[in-house]
C-alpha cells in the first residue's frame, strides 16, 4: 500500500514511520527513491515521531531532489522536525495523520519491499485516485494489482476528512482553477481543495484579529466602485512610498514590499503587489484588490485585515511571464482570493 | 515591576544592531522574561523582517504617538514566543515624526509591564539616535573589528557619556573572524577593548547562518548549533547578571568535530 492516498497531485506519500533512526530512514528512503517512477514526482513524507535536525532534514530534501523529485510536504509528530521543516520552508501536514488511523498494516519495511519489486506505480496511482474523494464518505475498496501478492485493501474515507472537504467552499481559498499543466499548479491550493491540509496552512491569507479597525464615524457601505474616479500611476512603488486616493487606484508597475496603497475603491496593480494594499478604506466592502501576482504582505478591504501566511513569506517574487492574475474580495465576512484564468 | 530599558546602538550602519536586538530579545524571551523590542529606525525599518513579523504589523510607533491606536494594539506578538513583542517603526515616515520625549514616554510605560525594553537605534547621531537613547538607562554599543566602525563607536560612547540617565555602557564585538585575527589581518578582541575602554558583553563570531536566518525571519538564537546563536545566548545570560566565559572561537575543534562537519557536508551533496 505504498500509494495509499495519491492526493498529492502528480505524486505520492511515503510512509517512513517505521524507521528507528535517521540512518535507517535515509536507507529506506533511498531504496524507494531508486525506483524510476519516482522521477519528477511530488512526495509527501510521513516521518512519525523521529526528531530531525535542520541539517538532517536538509540532507533528506537533497536526497529527494537529487532524484529529480520534490518534497510536497511532510507529516510529523516530532517538535524538532516540525521546527526544522518550518525553517527550511517545507510544508507541514497534520490531516494525513487522521487518515493513517483508518489504514492499518502499513510499515516502511513493506514499502521498501514494494518499491524494490517493481510495482507499476502508475497503475496504483490511477486506481487510488478513483477510490478517493467521493463526497459522501462511503467506504471505498481499492484493489492493488501487483505481483507481490499484496491483497486488496479497504480505505474508509473518514468523517474528519469529509468535514474538511465540505468546508472548502467557505474557506479563504474558495476557487482555484488548476492550470492544465500540473507542474505549474500551486500545490497548496490543490491540497486545500483535496482537503489534505488544514485551512490554516494552505490559505494564502489569514485574517488578523484586529477588532474593528474602521475609524470612528465611518460606516460599512457597498457603494459602486465603478462610479468612482480612478488614479493612474505609471511607475513602480518602492519601499516607504504611499499612494492614497479616495477613488480607485491603478498602478502600472510593481508595488514593492514596504509600500502602501490606500484607496477608497478598488486597487489594481499591473505587476507584482508586494506591499500593503487597503481597498475601500472608507468602509466600502465591495472593493477589490487585483494584481498580476498577489503577494501583498497584508491585504486590507474595508475593516477586514488579513496577513500573508508565514509559509509564503518570501521576500521577493521572481518575475515571470506566467503569472495568473488574482483578485481579492470580501465574501461571507472573509477575504477570498480568486485566481482568474487568462482569457486568451 | 520596573524593567530595564537597553538601547542597542553603534553609530555606523551595517554592523549588526538590528540582528543583535532581534537575537538578544529572542534569547531573553526564551528564558521566560517579558521583552518588548522597539524599532526606532523610522523609514528604514528592518527588525520586523528579522523576526518574520512584517505581515502582522497593523499599527506602528507613529500611530501610537499620533493617537490613532492604543499602545497595546500596536504591540505585535512573536510567532513562537508570546513573551516577545515588537513595536514596529513606520516605514512611510521619517525620523522627524517622533521626538525624544514621546519615545521616553513610551519606554516608561512599557517598562512598567515588561522585564526588558530593547530599543533598536538607527545609524547616525542625529535625531533618530537622540530619540532612541532618550528612554534608556543602559546601552550596548555594537561594533565590528574595523577601524571605521570602532571610530564611530568611540564617538557614540562619548555621546552616551553626556547622557546622565545612562548608567551602563557595554561593548558587543560583532563579526569576529578568529583566523583573520590569528594571521594579524584583523584587530583582536583585546585591541578593540583597549581602544574603546568599556566592558565587553559579548563576542559574536562571523556566521554565514546569519544571512539565511535574516532572509527567513528566524533569529539565529533559535538554532541550537550555530556559533553566533550560542554567542548571543551568552550575551543574554550576561545581561541577566550571570558570569559566562567568552566562547573559544579558535577554529580547530578536535578531530571528531571536524569529521562530523565533513560528514554533514557530504550528506547534503548526496
Amino acid at each position: 500500500m505504498l500509494m495509499e492516498k495519491s492526493l498529492v497531485e502528480n505524486g505520492f506519500i511515503i510512509d517512513l514511520t517505521g524507521a528507528q533512526n535517521t540512518s535507517q530512514l535515509i536507507y529506506e528512503l533511498s531504496s524507494i527513491m531508486e525506483h524510476p517512477q519516482v522521477k519528477g514526482k511530488n512526495i509527501c513524507l510521513k516521518l512519525g515521531k523521529l526528531e530531525l535536525k535542520q541539517s538532517q532534514l536538509l540532507s533528506i530534501k537533497a536526497l529527494i531532489e537529487s532524484m529529480d523529485a520534490s518534497i510536497a510536504f511532510i507529516d510529523t509528530t516530532a517538535e524538532q522536525t516540525e521546527a526544522s521543516a518550518m525553517s527550511l520552508g517545507i510544508q507541514l501536514s497534520t490531516v494525513s495523520q487522521e487518515m493513517s488511523s483508518s489504514m492499518e498494516g502499513i510499515n516502511s519495511k513493506e514499502i521498501s519491499e514494494l518499491a524494490a519489486s517493481q510495482i507499476k506505480t502508475e497503475e496504483v496511482i490511477i486506481k487510488t485516485e478513483d477510490g478517493i474523494y467521493d463526497n459522501h464518505g462511503e467506504a471505498k475498496t481499492i484493489e492493488i494489482q501487483a505481483d507481490t501478492g499484496i491483497q486488496s485493501g479497504t480505505i474508509a474515507t473518514t468523517e474528519g476528512i469529509d468535514d474538511i472537504y465540505d468546508e472548502i467552499t467557505t474557506q479563504e481559498l474558495t476557487e482555484v482553477i488548476p492550470s492544465e499543466d500540473y507542474n505549474t499548479t500551486d500545490f497548496g491550493s490543490v491540497a486545500a481543495i483535496e482537503g489534505l491540509l488544514p485551512t490554516e496552512e494552505t490559505s494564502k491569507y489569514i485574517l488578523l484579529d484586529t477588532g474593528n479597525v474602521l475609524p470612528e464615524g465611518i460606516e460599512e457601505n457597498s457603494a459602486n466602485t465603478e462610479a468612482l474616479p480612478t488614479l493612474y500611476i505609471n511607475q513602480t512603488l518602492r519601499s516607504g512610498q504611499t499612494v492614497s486616493y479616495e477613488g480607485n487606484i491603478l498602478i502600472i508597475g510593481d508595488a514593492h514590499p514596504g509600500s502602501e496603497i490606500i484607496a477608497g475603491g478598488d486597487i489594481t496593480v499591473w505587476g507584482i503587489l508586494g506591499g500593503i494594499a487597503h481597498a475601500g478604506n472608507n468602509g466600502n466592502i465591495t472593493s477589490k484588490v487585483r494584481a498580476l501576482k498577489l503577494n501583498a504582505i497584508q491585504l486590507r478591504i474595508a475593516g477586514l485585515y488579513a496577513r500573508r501566511n508565514d509559509t509564503l513569506n518570501v521576500p521577493y517574487v521572481q518575475k515571470s511571464n506566467e503569472f495568473t492574475p488574482e483578485e481579492a474580495l470580501i465574501e461571507n465576512g472573509k477575504i477570498v482570493i480568486y485566481k482568474k484564468l487568462r482569457r486568451d | 515591576m520596573t524593567g530595564r530599558v537597553i538601547v542597542i546602538t553603534s553609530g555606523k550602519g551595517g554592523v549588526g544592531k538590528t540582528t543583535t536586538s532581534a537575537n538578544i530579545g529572542t534569547a531573553l524571551a526564551k528564558s521566560g522574561y517579558k521583552v518588548v523590542l522597539i524599532d526606532t529606525d523610522l523609514g528604514l525599518r528592518n527588525l520586523d523582517l528579522l523576526l518574520g513579523l512584517e505581515n502582522r504589523i497593523v499599527y506602528t510607533i507613529v500611530d501610537v504617538i499620533e493617537e490613532r491606536c492604543k499602545l497595546k494594539q500596536a504591540l505585535v506578538k512573536d510567532k513562537k514566543n508570546p513573551n516577545l513583542q515588537l513595536l514596529a517603526a513606520a516605514q512611510t515616515r521619517d525620523k522627524t515624526a517622533v521626538n525624544a520625549e514621546q519615545l521616553k514616554e513610551i519606554c516608561d510605560i512599557l517598562k512598567e509591564e515588561n522585564d526588558f525594553v530593547l530599543v533598536d537605534c538607527p545609524a547616525g547621531i542625529e535625531q533618530g539616535f537622540q530619540n532612541a537613547v532618550a528612554g534608556a538607562s543602559e546601552a550596548i554599543v555594537v561594533t565590528t573589528p574595523e577601524m571605521s566602525a570602532i571610530r564611530d563607536a568611540d564617538r557614540i560612547i562619548g555621546l552616551l557619556a553626556t547622557k546622565e540617565e545612562i548608567t551602563s555602557v557595554k561593548l558587543l564585538l560583532n563579526r569576529v573572524r578568529p583566523n583573520l585575527i590569528k594571521s594579524n589581518e584583523m584587530m583582536s578582541v583585546d585591541d578593540v577593548v583597549g581602544i574603546l575602554e568599556i566592558p565587553l558583553i559579548g563576542i559574536i563570531p562571523e556566521d554565514t547562518g546569519i544571512i539565511t536566518s535574516t532572509n527567513k525571519g528566524e533569529p539565529i538564537v533559535n538554532d541550537e548549533e550555530a556559533m553566533a546563536g550560542k554567542a548571543y545566548r551568552n550575551v543574554a545570560e550576561r545581561i541577566l547578571g550571570e558570569e559566562v566565559p567568552f566562547l573559544n572561537l579558535d577554529e580547530p575543534r578536535g578531530i571528531i568535530a571536524k569529521l562530523k562537519s565533513a560528514i554533514s557536508k557530504l550528506k547534503v551533496k548526496v
